[in-house]
């Protein structure tokens, strides 16, 4: 929502601007490969990033010397490789490096933040200051006694990506662009990348709490197009989350390439999806996404805080069909979205936000439980260093229900089967939401029977909710990508298990006459 | 500190441990980010921020990394670390810094020196007053999602081996704010802002509030319509959405790899002969434009699309290599942390000739449509399908608001079918284009 001009504007900033702003912009799964993240003891002594006791709590003074309520410290070094194939050639490798420190001052629900890229004390102790700014009046005494605190860790990472060199990476890419190239002689283009992030943040504040995470996000994905005369396709696939390098093989390669070939391939032939409004099955563990924006981006509390969402009052009342529970789960093991500590150092943990179509509540960070006077769901995330944080989900799913999944496709006379939800967005105030749809078919008598392309699901998330009839036992959290709202991205996931919505409108470029 | 010294050091040590090309892209920035809600300070953020990204090609093969860590340890290590990933990646003919040609900077004005220099109290005032005015624009407008100002500074510096040294320094400068219409399930929200190079070009405080408030109180009631086909007017804010796709199918990579549908369609009509798109990022003191591109070629000029033929695609330098073209490249780099790709810089669909009002007015029943939800143009394939608000037009007049619909069709007959082009461009960021109506399209809707 907020620009920064003068700073190339990407696909995302871009459609921000053409809706003119108050516009979610959806998780777009696939095109950053580069943001996996983690440090290893070893690297980060040898980067000799740190801040002890007494330099925390130094700046924690200073930024309180105006009267400031509130003092947090966030320090961050993340190093993210990447190593990408495409024409037959690895294309290239690259890495990099942040370092920085943001310091928040709060002080009633005004926020003062300040970063810089600079360990020296000197200019700590001045960014301190400004950030302190926001306040005025008189210093308040040192009354927090810092004190690092242990967190329980959900990662699966026990090999550092940061300990593997980029050859022993290029493998698995040589790997997944040869298998691709085999499948079919149709598959035109192969693109395979390998990115990791390897993230270090402390985390220290005027409550006294002072904490450290490591993190390691992972991604191999693969893209396939295809071509048959003049039918053109894609397909993708791809496997990552908040996992170390020991869950990658030659095997997994080929899996995703084999997955995103089968995408390509099957889409090859599709027709033009027909526009109206038709029942649709929602495929386990690919549609998440949709969850994600049309529900999720409602129920976070600086939404229902500022009334700014459709479902700011919504607490305790009937939002949706009994059959609805939606959760948000930072402590899923391994997946994108999982967090030991959110960028605030609460603690990763489950919020239950719909409950048999009942409302539960939101997701906080500090300052929005605060003035809600509730507690902090440890969903309070940032990009970066340079990034005040703001409520965000971790990962969102669509909890399991009753259903057999085949029950679900056989009760759709004509109908569409979503096999994976692609971008979309979607406007917080009113719900409304369109999503691309990559891989869709029709279903005729219960059965999934042609490819459709060019399908866009639209409609407004309350109503989606009150119209979903069939939920599977099948949940599955798959990849994940990166959200973006104002202006920042962060990682996260989603899932679902097979479901059915009974009616919603579908965008395509035929027109049933009649 | 002169960065530019730290940005020629940096190459120097590169070809000293052997690599036959070096490049570094240096940036370096100040930026203050300002919230309102509801007459009160909610954010404030001050930070400056610099990183360097180093290209290097050994034996044609390309090794990049960036680093924020400027101590000079750090930058030894970061220039060892770049030049071994250089082995690792494989030899590419077309690899290697762009060919330059000898030409001259053009000072385009794009800083001023005075923004860094504004009282904190005046930003707060113009945040304040903007939403102020768009809360009291309507009796119906409830809500506000706050007003808000922000300032930057941005150094860019860019040092090869090839002899090239470029600077720039610019600035930018914006404001505007957000409000929310309605109660309940009927709530809309609109927002508006104003961004510049110089801070006395900023649009007036008054326009730019009451056209947020504008936009959320025009909207309230807004339904679907049946599924059906009819003329569409594409307003100018909303259009930039639907020029983006076409934009990005003419990305000369994905031209050379036939992963487009205008792969084949160079020197072909693929428009109606009312368009006309150019490039051009030497528009003196506005925010899209660049002296120099991502490669620290100089800018220009450039025709994509004249009268409906589609004249060149985009390329990058090492893209142009590559598919063995001679034109004139335009990189984009987005920041330090990446490599150049190829892009527009600052597109401009060119005026037409008929008055806006007069194309609404000469249809019978049509869709002005204001807004674009979806990427719209799938690149492989050309099918397009967005989703779309605005208003419904009924005997020349509009008669209500409408959203929860989808345009469908395809890409190429949309293009064709353009039947007029307004004459209201208004320049506002790096891709601008005025209103135009196309002689039908497929809305989806209601059964």
């Amino acid at each position: 929502m907020k620009k920064r001009y003068l700073k190339p504007i990407n696909r995302r900033e871009f459609i921000k601007k053409s809706m003119a702003g108050g516009v979610v912009v959806a998780t777009l799964p696939l095109w950053n490969l580069y943001s996996g993240n983690l440090l290893t003891e070893e690297h980060s002594v040898s980067f000799g990033f740190n801040l002890d006791r007494e330099i925390l709590e130094k700046i924690l003074e200073i930024a309180l010397q105006n009267g400031g309520e509130f003092a947090e410290v966030y320090a961050e070094y993340t190093i993210n490789n990447g190593i990408s194939l495409e024409e037959d050639k690895i294309h290239s490798a690259s890495r990099g490096a942040d370092m920085g420190v943001g310091i928040r001052v709060l002080h009633g629900e005004k926020t003062g933040y300040a970063h810089c890229d600079d360990l020296n004390i000197g200019k700590l102790k001045e960014t301190a200051k400004v950030a302190g700014l926001i306040a005025s009046g008189k210093a308040r005494q040192k009354e927090f006694d810092l004190q690092q605190e242990k967190i329980p860790s959900y990662y699966m990472a026990k090999v550092s990506p940061e300990s593997i060199v980029a050859q022993e990476k290029a493998k698995l890419l040589w790997k997944a662009n040869s298998i691709a190239r085999a499948v079919d002689k149709r598959i035109s283009q192969v693109n395979v990348g390998f990115g990791d992030m390897n993230k270090k943040i402390i985390i220290a504040n005027s409550e006294g709490a002072w904490v450290e995470d490591k993190q390691t996000i992972t991604r191999l994905v693969v893209f396939v197009n295809a071509i048959d005369k003049e039918k053109r396709s894609r397909g993708y696939s791809y496997k990552g989350g908040t996992l170390g390098y020991e869950h990658y093989s030659l095997k997994i390669a080929e899996e995703i390439a084999k997955d995103a070939c089968r995408m390509a391939l099957a889409m090859l032939p599709a027709e033009d999806a027909p526009a109206g409004e038709y029942p649709i099955i929602m495929a386990k563990g690919h549609c998440g996404t949709f969850f994600h924006e049309a529900i999720g981006h409602s129920l976070e509390g600086d939404g229902a805080r500022k009334k700014t969402t459709c479902f700011w009052d919504s607490k305790g009342e009937i939002i949706a069909s009994e059959i609805v529970s939606l959760a948000d789960d930072g402590t899923v093991p391994g997946k994108r979205g999982t967090i030991n500590i959110d960028d605030e150092g609460t603690p990763g943990q489950k919020t239950i936000l719909i409950e048999k179509g009942r409302c539960k509540g939101f997701l906080y960070d500090k300052l929005n439980a605060k003035l809600m006077k509730v507690k902090s769901t440890g969903n309070g995330r940032r990009q970066s260093y340079q990034h005040y944080p703001i409520p965000r989900m971790t990962n969102t799913f669509l909890m399991a229900g009753q259903d057999n999944p085949e029950d679900i496709v056989k009760s759709i006379k004509h109908g569409i089967y979503i096999s994976r939800i692609g971008g979309g967005n979607v406007t917080p105030t009113t719900g409304r939401f369109v999503f691309s749809v990559p891989e869709g078919y029709l279903i005729e008598e219960g059965k999934i029977t042609k490819p459709l392309k060019g399908i866009q699901l639209m409609g407004n998330g309350p109503d989606v909710l009150k119209n979903i009839t069939m939920v599977g036992h099948d949940l599955e959290i798959w990849g994940g990508g990166t959200c973006g709202k104002d202006g920042q991205s962060k990682p996260v996931s989603d899932g679902n298990p097979t479901l059915k919505v009974s009616k919603i409108t579908i965008g395509g470029a035929k027109i049933r006459r009649g | 500190m002169d960065y530019k010294i730290i940005a020629e050091k940096v190459v120097k040590k590169a070809l000293k441990l052997g690599v036959d090309e070096a490049e570094a892209y240096l940036q370096n920035s100040r930026e203050f980010e300002l919230n309102i809600r509801k007459g009160e300070v909610e954010t404030i953020k001050q930070a400056t921020s610099k990183g360097i990204g180093l290209t290097v090609y050994k034996d044609k093969k390309l090794g990049f990394s960036y680093t924020s860590d400027f101590s000079s340890d750090s930058l030894d290590e970061f220039v060892k670390r770049t030049v071994d990933l250089s082995l690792v990646s494989d030899a590419k003919s077309w690899n290697g810094l762009p060919d330059f040609e000898k030409r001259e900077q053009k000072d385009l004005d794009l800083w001023d020196p005075s923004i860094s220099k504004i009282e904190n109290s005046k930003k707060i005032a113009i945040a304040k007053k903007v939403e102020k005015i768009a809360l009291s624009f309507d009796k119906r407008i409830t809500n506000s999602e706050g007003g808000f100002y922000g300032d930057s500074d941005t150094e860019i510096i860019i040092v090869n081996s090839k002899d090239i040294s470029r600077k720039i320094k610019g600035s930018g400068v914006y404001f505007g704010t957000g409000v929310i219409a309605g109660e309940g399930n009927n709530m809309q929200s609109g927002w508006w802002s104003s961004a510049k190079t110089h801070f006395k070009d900023l649009d007036n405080i008054e326009e730019v509030a009451k056209k947020a408030g504008q936009r959320a109180v025009e909207k309230l009631g807004a339904k679907p319509v049946k599924t059906q086909k009819v003329p569409l007017v594409l307003d100018r804010y909303a259009a930039p959405s639907f020029w983006y796709g076409i934009l990005f199918a003419i990305n000369g990579d994905s031209v050379f790899k036939k992963t487009t549908f205008l792969t084949d369609y160079l020197v072909k009509p693929i428009a109606s002969k009312l368009i006309t798109i150019i490039d051009d990022p030497t528009i003196a003191r506005h925010i899209a434009s660049r002296p120099f591109d991502g490669e620290g070629k100089i800018t220009r000029k450039n025709t994509l699309i004249k009268e409906g033929i589609l004249k060149m695609f985009i390329y990058d330098s090492l893209t142009a290599r590559k598919a063995g073209v001679k034109v004139n490249t335009m990189a984009r780099r987005s920041g330090y942390k990446n490599l150049p790709y190829g892009r527009f810089i600052n597109v401009i669909v060119q005026n037409g000739k008929t008055k806006r009002e007069k194309i609404i007015s000469g249809i019978k029943e049509g869709f002005l449509v204001k807004g674009l939800r979806g990427f719209g143009t799938d690149i492989p394939t050309g099918n397009f399908s967005v989703g779309a608000s605005g208003f419904w037009i009924k005997n020349g007049e509009i008669a209500f608001p409408v959203d929860g619909v989808t345009l469908g069709g395809n890409t190429l007959e949309i293009l064709k079918n353009i039947e007029a082009v307004a004459d209201d461009l208004d320049l506002r960021g790096s891709l601008n284009s005025p209103s135009f109506k196309v002689a039908e399209i497929a809305v989806g809707g209601k059964k």
